[in-house]
């Protein structure tokens, strides 16, 4: 009692920090720490795969059309899961999905949807998570670029 | 015991607590997942080529447009007045400051649309609302900008405006490009210096 009442200052300023590490560090924060290790696969692109392809990947795979239109996924597979993408993170969607024992397969018509709903999910620790994609040379620069090589007319 | 001795030992305290934190200088994502969700999914975070355009034809310094491919490509052929972050290096501790610097307009651009929507959504995440997607890329600054031409016999106002305004973008485009590697160079550092000059930092 006589070294707490000694001590008081310094104690309650010590633990006034050491409770606002605790909150900062334990703090409930749904995304991993890291957001670097979890964008690596874009980085290496190993997160895309193709219709012809995606049966290739082992276990029980979840294919998610994020697309409001249904029609979509019936082209790819029967057992497809319509989640549209504004309600992927909804309790009774992500219930299913955390709960999958398996790759996750990201289908949506826009390659911007699944790609922005891809890094969403995996920042949120999904690591067995794809975006199937058939346009496989999208980041490829399919134009030829042709240097203006006229000389300036003199005035 | 003085007050010396106290602050002394609340030093030691502090440093204490401090070695036992996590050795991570990396960066987490910082908002909550549904604000994120809604955050990506806003149609308004989409640019279209020809809004571009008209930013790059008004020399807007209130907008940054960043090219995320390798530095190689970006040395070929690159949207005027576009700094180079490739996407690999986007969560470096460096970029954080370049998308922070009081522009209110970070486009991100890249050959098509993986990773400037990957890229917007990790600046999403880190709480840089300032951020934007060139929706297509560079692919469809082409198709869109490079290759315009009208063929009609008449124009409308509205159809004449954005002709034009793509034959400028265009011109603008072309002019750059063609500069030969040593001025083109010079031309982009000078951009930078003058950036960094305008965020008060030195060179």
């Amino acid at each position: 009692m006589e070294i707490i009442k000694k001590y008081k200052e310094v104690i309650t300023v010590v633990l006034i920090v050491l409770i606002l590490v605790l909150i900062r560090s334990l703090g409930v924060n749904h995304f991993k720490n890291d957001a670097k290790r979890w964008a690596e696969p874009t980085i290496k692109q190993s997160n895309t795969i193709t219709i012809e392809h995606y049966g290739t990947l082992p276990g029980k795979k979840l294919v998610i059309n994020l697309d409001k239109d249904v029609s979509g996924i019936s082209q790819i597979t029967m057992d497809g899961q319509n989640i549209p993408a504004d309600s992927i993170l909804s309790k009774k969607y992500f219930k299913i999905i955390r709960k999958h024992d398996g790759p996750i397969l990201l289908f949506s018509s826009e390659t911007s949807v699944s790609a922005r709903i891809w890094m969403v999910l995996s920042q949120m620790g999904f690591d067995n998570i794809y975006i199937l994609n058939n346009n496989t040379d999208n980041e490829v620069f399919k134009y030829k670029f042709r240097p203006d090589t006229l000389p300036e007319p003199e005035l | 015991m003085n007050t010396r001795e106290k602050f002394s030992i609340v030093l030691l305290c502090l440093g204490f607590i401090l070695a036992l934190l996590p050795l991570s200088g990396s960066r987490s994502f910082t908002v909550k997942p549904n604000e994120l969700l809604s955050e990506v999914l806003d149609d308004n975070t989409y640019l279209t080529v020809d809004q571009v355009a008209k930013f790059i034809i008004s020399e807007d310094s209130s907008v940054q447009i960043i090219d995320l491919r390798s530095p190689e490509e970006f040395k070929t052929v690159n949207i005027p007045g576009s700094i180079n972050i490739p996407y690999s290096e986007l969560l470096d501790n460096d970029s954080g400051n370049i998308l922070n610097n009081g522009k209110t307009m970070n486009i991100f651009y890249s050959n098509g649309d993986f990773d400037s929507n990957y890229a917007l959504s990790i600046a999403r995440g880190l709480n840089f609302k300032n951020t934007y997607v060139m929706k297509g890329g560079l692919n469809e600054w082409f198709k869109t900008v490079m290759n315009s031409n009208f063929t009609g016999e008449t124009i409308t106002a509205r159809e004449n405006s954005l002709f034009e305004a793509r034959t400028r973008a265009k011109k603008m485009f072309t002019e750059m490009n063609s500069l030969p590697d040593s001025l083109k160079l010079k031309f982009i550092q000078s951009k930078h210096i003058a950036a960094k000059k305008l965020d008060g930092g030195c060179e």
